[in-house]
């Protein structure tokens, strides 16, 4: 399943950066995470609560951040384990600025779906990433008015 | 001879009593004493390479009584496969194992790597989950015609380019293309038969255990043919002495061939029920079903059909990938090439055909036999091919077809057609059902009405397809011949009790098709005794004597004949008997209207009566046994030859590519009918999947190889509003080798009716100027919308 987009986020992509490469703040941004151990520089263990209808369920597995490009792009690869099936995700993600600060996020990647998930989770897929992109960039911004906030 | 006009009528189906009250006893109903519970832990994956299994963790969990992985099994054979098919070159097909669990590789979405037994099904599905399976997944291949192209993954690493087997038939190639270099117009047609799943109603379910005392094991499996799976299991997987296993098939709730095949789980459980010395069962899931249970079809083909000036066929050439899914199932190696390449004569005098087919491995579910089973791929070929041309060479797809027919025989008086591809057809009067479906359909008024819907805006189209089908599976010589690894004879016997009351014991198996009153109408009126006298017995090995079960519409053209041939001896017998009694010659008994009477007297004694004089013989002839009880086994001389005519009228919505299907007429011939009602559900019910594989059915792929409509949300089955009112009728030719003169009617339908839509939406797009030479099933609007827009 493609998986592609863009958010335009009102931060410099230095910020942006800081956010995504935190162990801390990332735990607070990525959906239904809930649990996060970090397992090497830019690798991490993950447990995730999902529950978004048909694709509902406890998924295990890594996260790891790859060909980073300081503050300009890396990719997201992630393998995610669960009784429903798994999911194999590699997502470049890159920050443009624009003006001086606003930053386009765009995304663009492929994930693989298995078992269950594929055979029966697979015409509500789109439905799902998109609700949880959404997540992502709503809990991508509330951390971000965090930082600014005094 | 017809005693009390029993045969012929249309009796309420008797079975119909449990069915319809909830009384059916399916082999999910069986709870044995000290029962288990079995789940699979599976791959998620098409192709995946399986590092490491550990089942520590779930062995511990509660109710939990043992687990067995791949590693286990290292010395227990695969499932076989039951008919072998031999390269061009001579060589035998590739067979690669098809293990009962796979310890190194997992070769399609579904292979199953553990079974976990336990207390409950709960338990064994929570414990299930806590194995842990490490895979890496590898590259897979979906589609035949990609599998067999050099550096396509491997299936099995044994097996280079995929190639289980090529194969052909027919005329030599040299002589087919000259007869094509001849033609005035040749029609080309680049297609693919989509795979089907076949969705029966009641998921498979084995029950198994063992007895150590007795050292005897019972299996009790949702199967098509009880003797053939224990044939195959006791023989090739288990190595376990036949008259040590008793295999039972109890209600059974629809196959459509899917249950014919002797699955992986039916072994396993055998196994693991002696391993733990307790009965193990198991239930699919439907999850399961849609990705375990064999699929259908699946063929990708290149077609072309040459006529000369006047639109006689010249010549037939034939090439289809055949996609076998991941192993050999039972009957797969034969589905496309007995039962496929042998009818590609179709009804027409076709003077050189050739057809070559490619089987190939891929990672995807076995696909084997599913209702027609070969037959509905070679009618759709040649039905859409024919269409196809009329509509090229401005001709009337009926007139085409009436000048290209095979002329009538009866089998009898006329010899048989031998076909360019193997077969002997038995009996025809091809015209006489498309004449017939014509004046059904008043085929004039309906021309005049698509021209009168093309002034409205609105598409309308009518679609042809005459059929045939070799049934009444089958010959044992011949089928022995070309590969098959068992007989295809059917057992058949029949017990008159003392109080005249009688049991039939028949091989053939029944899960929808209404045996129990067929079979007894038959043997009823040749004894002239009441239905409700009769009883008939089936799906119990160690009730039958021996069986080779229910498939390819067989039952009545070789199980029935085989209870005839006990009814014949039982009246032979009687005959004696009646004889001693009126103190004259057998040779002066005649026995009509269930008494035995002396020749041109009034002097007879009934059935009843003759039958109590077997079982308490005090006034008896001197050489005879007591007892009425005759077995009998019936090999056929030859296949039998159903055909027939199906037309479809459609409407297309121009806007929206919506497909409505209008009128359907079905004209079929297939010999002599015992139960008309019966005869009519059997064509109204193949209707309905072949109208399913034509306008919504289809198993889809991802190109990772999960099957993504692997559920009811998503996949498409026809409902009774899809549905017009069909227009049934009949035609009866006999058939002239069996003492019924019946053909089978179980597959017709299926094997008719997909070409007929798919040909009716290309003349409604014809009609409004879109040459459209396929559109691929099932034809959803989206793929009719965008028909309508391309091409003009």
């Amino acid at each position: 399943m493609q998986l592609a987009g863009k958010h335009l986020i009102h931060a410099a992509p230095a910020k942006v950066w800081a956010i995504l490469m935190n162990k801390e703040t990332l735990a607070h941004i990525v959906p239904g995470i809930s649990g996060l151990e970090q397992t090497g520089d830019h690798s991490f263990k993950s447990t995730l609560d999902i529950k978004l209808g048909p694709v509902s369920g406890s998924f295990t597995g890594n996260l790891q951040l790859h060909d980073l490009q300081e503050p300009n792009a890396f990719t997201l690869k992630a393998q995610q384990n669960s009784k429903m099936g798994n999911a194999n995700a590699a997502i470049a993600i890159s920050l443009t600025p624009v003006g001086d600060n606003d930053t386009e996020v765009m995304f663009n990647g492929d994930v693989k779906l298995s078992g269950m998930l594929a055979s029966l989770g697979n015409r509500v897929m789109g439905g799902v990433s998109n609700t949880l992109t959404k997540q992502f960039f709503s809990n991508l911004e509330k951390e971000l008015e965090k930082t600014t906030a005094p | 001879m017809s005693t009390n006009g029993l045969i012929g009528r249309a009796v309420k189906r008797v079975e119909d009593k449990r069915f319809t009250t909830g009384h059916g006893n399916y082999t999910d109903d069986i709870i044995l004493p000290q029962q288990t519970y079995a789940v699979f832990v599976r791959s998620q994956y098409a192709h995946a390479k399986i590092i490491s299994v550990d089942t520590s963790a779930a062995k511990e969990m509660p109710g939990v009584i043992a687990i067995f992985t791949g590693a286990d099994l290292a010395e227990v054979n695969g499932v076989p496969c039951g008919w072998q098919v031999n390269f061009k070159n001579g060589d035998t097909m590739k067979e690669p194992k098809h293990p009962l669990l796979v310890a190194d590789k997992a070769r399609h979405a579904g292979d199953a790597i553990a079974i976990v037994i336990a207390e409950t099904k709960e338990q064994a599905t929570d414990a299930a989950e806590a194995v842990m399976v490490e895979m890496e997944e590898l590259p897979c291949v979906i589609d035949a015609a990609k599998a067999v192209q050099p550096g396509a993954p491997l299936v099995h690493d044994d097996v280079p380019d995929n190639k289980s087997f090529d194969w052909v038939l027919g005329n030599p190639i040299d002589e087919v293309n000259e007869a094509m270099s001849r033609a005035a117009h040749v029609t080309t047609l680049d297609f693919v038969n989509q795979r089907l799943v076949p969705n029966a109603i009641e998921p498979r379910s084995y029950n198994s255990s063992y007895d150590p005392a007795s050292e005897k094991y019972t299996l009790y499996t949702s199967s098509q043919n009880p003797h053939l799976i224990r044939l195959l299991m006791c023989a090739f997987v288990l190595g376990i002495p036949e008259h040590k296993v008793r295999v039972v098939s109890p209600d059974v709730g629809g196959g459509f061939g899917s249950k014919i095949f002797h699955y992986t789980e039916e072994a396993l459980l055998t196994w693991c029920s002696k391993k733990i010395g307790r009965p193990v069962k198991w239930t699919s899931e439907r999850s399961e079903s849609f990705l375990l249970d064999a699929h259908g079809r699946d063929h990708v083909t290149k077609a072309e059909m040459g006529f000369d000036a006047e639109g006689k066929i010249l010549a037939l050439r034939v090439k289809t990938y055949a996609n076998l899914g991941a192993y050999l199932s039972t009957f797969s190696s034969c589905v496309p090439t007995y039962l496929h390449g042998t009818l590609l004569q179709g009804l027409y005098t076709t003077p050189k055909i050739n057809v070559d087919v490619t089987a190939v491995f891929t990672h995807t579910t076995p696909v084997d036999a599913y209702r027609g089973a070969g037959r509905p791929e070679a009618t759709y070929l040649l039905e859409r091919l024919l269409d196809l041309a009329a509509h090229e060479m401005n001709v009337d797809p009926a007139e085409l077809r009436f000048k290209n027919f095979i002329p009538p025989f009866d089998g009898v008086q006329q010899p048989g057609y031998q076909t360019q591809v193997a077969l002997q057809y038995d009996s025809g009067n091809y015209e006489g059902v498309l004449k017939k479906g014509l004046d059904m359909l008043g085929y004039a008024d309906v021309r005049r009405q698509q021209q009168e819907a093309a002034g409205n805006g609105k598409l309308l189209g009518v679609g042809f397809s005459t059929y045939i089908e070799a049934c009444g599976i089958a010959p044992s010589a011949i089928v022995g011949a070309l590969g098959c690894r068992a007989g295809l004879f059917e057992s058949g016997q029949v017990r008159v009790q003392p109080t005249g009351k009688v049991s039939v014991y028949t091989g053939a198996h029944s899960h929808g098709q209404g045996h129990e009153t067929t079979f007894a109408q038959v043997v009823a009126d040749k004894l002239g005794i009441n239905l409700e006298d009769v009883e008939v017995v089936h799906g119990d090995s160690e009730a039958v004597a021996f069986g080779m079960g229910t498939y390819g519409s067989r039952s009545l053209a070789v199980g029935g004949s085989a209870i005839i041939k006990s009814i014949d001896k039982i009246i032979e017998k009687g005959k004696k008997i009646a004889a001693h009694k009126l103190e004259a010659s057998a040779d002066d008994i005649e026995f009509a209207s269930g008494r035995f009477t002396v020749k041109g007297t009034d002097k007879s004694v009934g059935f009843g009566e003759i039958a109590l004089t077997a079982y308490v013989p005090h006034v008896y002839p001197k050489d005879l046994e007591p007892g009425l009880d005759f077995s009998s086994f019936y090999d056929p001389t030859n296949f039998t030859y159903p055909f027939g005519c199906h037309i479809a009228v459609v409407e297309v919505d121009k806007e929206t590519g919506k497909v409505e299907l209008k009128r359907f007429v079905a004209v079929d011939d297939v010999g002599n009918v015992i139960n008309p009602m019966i005869v009519e559900g059997q064509i109204h019910g193949g209707l309905v999947q072949g109208i399913g594989q034509a306008l919504f059915e289809g198993a889809e792929y991802d190109e990772n190889g999960q099957l993504t409509n692997a559920s009811y949300m998503d996949y498409c089955l026809p409902r009774a509003d899809d549905l017009p009112m069909f227009e049934t009728g009949s035609q009866v030719t006999p058939c002239p080798h069996n003492p019924l003169g019946v053909k089978g009617a179980g597959e017709a339908g299926t094997i008719g009716a997909a070409p007929a839509i798919v040909n009716a939406v290309i003349d409604a797009l014809w009609s409004g100027g879109h040459k459209v030479k396929d559109l691929r099933m099932p034809l959803t609007s989206e793929r009719v919308w965008h028909a309508l827009q391309e091409v003009i």
